[in-house]
């Protein structure tokens, strides 16, 4: 019975570690819930509305857009678009500068896009059922979001 | 001998997660069998930190690749509560099933987690370490 315990790492390693250590993964962790609920929302939407006069079905452009802007924005680093990185990268810091500039507008534009929907598609010609207008909303707000944390929430500094 | 009793007590966490899984799914009431599908996503679940700490060395503190793999990770946990939900508001699976799947993942995350945190930290990521 002595050393029961000791297998048991929790209290020696991840718990004293200060919060700094810890922002990546929260960071991460948080922007994984709000990218996939956004997903899970348009999905519900999708489920609960089959009928294409409730649901337009090219809708789902807007959300598989901001899915890309997400990628875009989040496949380079902060330290390729300031130049301070060891690797150049296949385009250099001008192209990473580009990369990112159009994976922001992309999502700006997709978000853009949401609330012309909702309010163009659903709320202006008295739809009978607007919760696909707001899912659509909630989901590119959602995903917008999430490619934000995921991008400033974390810093560089800790990585090797 | 600490591992084993861990190891014990995980796998009593587990059994009582899959039974909340089942009872959502086999009781008189209920009576469907569709949430059975979370278990996909039981199993995905650790394959994206596995593939990480395999692709660099286990003693870094923190890096891109391993926070991607924590963003998959909590994907595939949301997706495991959504799917029950959505089952639910579309009248597939009844509320109360939804509800024992719900408990039901989160015993069985955390069941999950605790495998990590017991098993998975040491210095070199091996399977022999008890």
């Amino acid at each position: 019975m002595s050393g029961f315990l000791d297998g048991i790492r929790c209290g020696d390693c991840d718990c004293n570690v200060d919060w700094g250590e810890r922002r990546n993964t929260i960071a991460s962790i948080a922007a994984g819930v709000l990218f996939f609920t956004g997903w899970w929302i348009i999905i519900d939407a999708a489920v609960m509305y089959p009928l294409e006069e409730d649901f337009h079905r090219a809708y789902h452009t807007c959300g598989v857009i901001a899915t890309v802007a997400f990628l875009m924005i989040n496949a380079v680093s902060n330290g390729q678009v300031r130049g301070d990185s060891y690797s150049e990268g296949c385009m250099g810091q001008t192209g990473a500068r580009v990369w990112l500039f159009i994976g922001f507008m992309l999502a700006f534009g997709s978000l853009i896009a949401s609330m012309w929907i909702l309010f163009g598609g659903f709320v202006v010609p008295g739809k009978p059922h607007t919760y696909p207008g707001i899912a659509i909303f909630f989901q590119n707000a959602f995903i917008f979001f999430g490619g934000l944390v995921f991008k400033f929430g974390r810093t560089e500094d800790l990585w090797q | 001998m600490a591992g084993i009793k861990a190891l014990v007590g995980l796998s009593f966490s587990g059994a009582i997660g899959l039974t909340f899984l089942l009872l959502g799914c086999a009781l008189e009431q209920y009576g469907v069998y569709w949430p059975l599908f979370v278990l996909i996503f039981y199993v995905l679940s650790p394959i994206p930190t596995f593939i990480s700490r395999r692709l660099s060395d286990s003693t870094e503190s923190s890096s891109a690749c391993r926070e991607l793999a924590y963003f998959i990770t909590t994907g595939i946990v949301v997706s495991a509560f959504g799917l029950p939900i959505i089952l639910a508001r579309k009248s597939t699976i009844q509320w109360g099933a939804c509800g024992l799947v719900m408990t039901g993942n989160a015993v069985i995350f955390l069941t999950i987690l605790g495998f990590f945190v017991v098993f998975g930290s040491g210095d070199d990521f091996s399977w022999e370490q008890w």
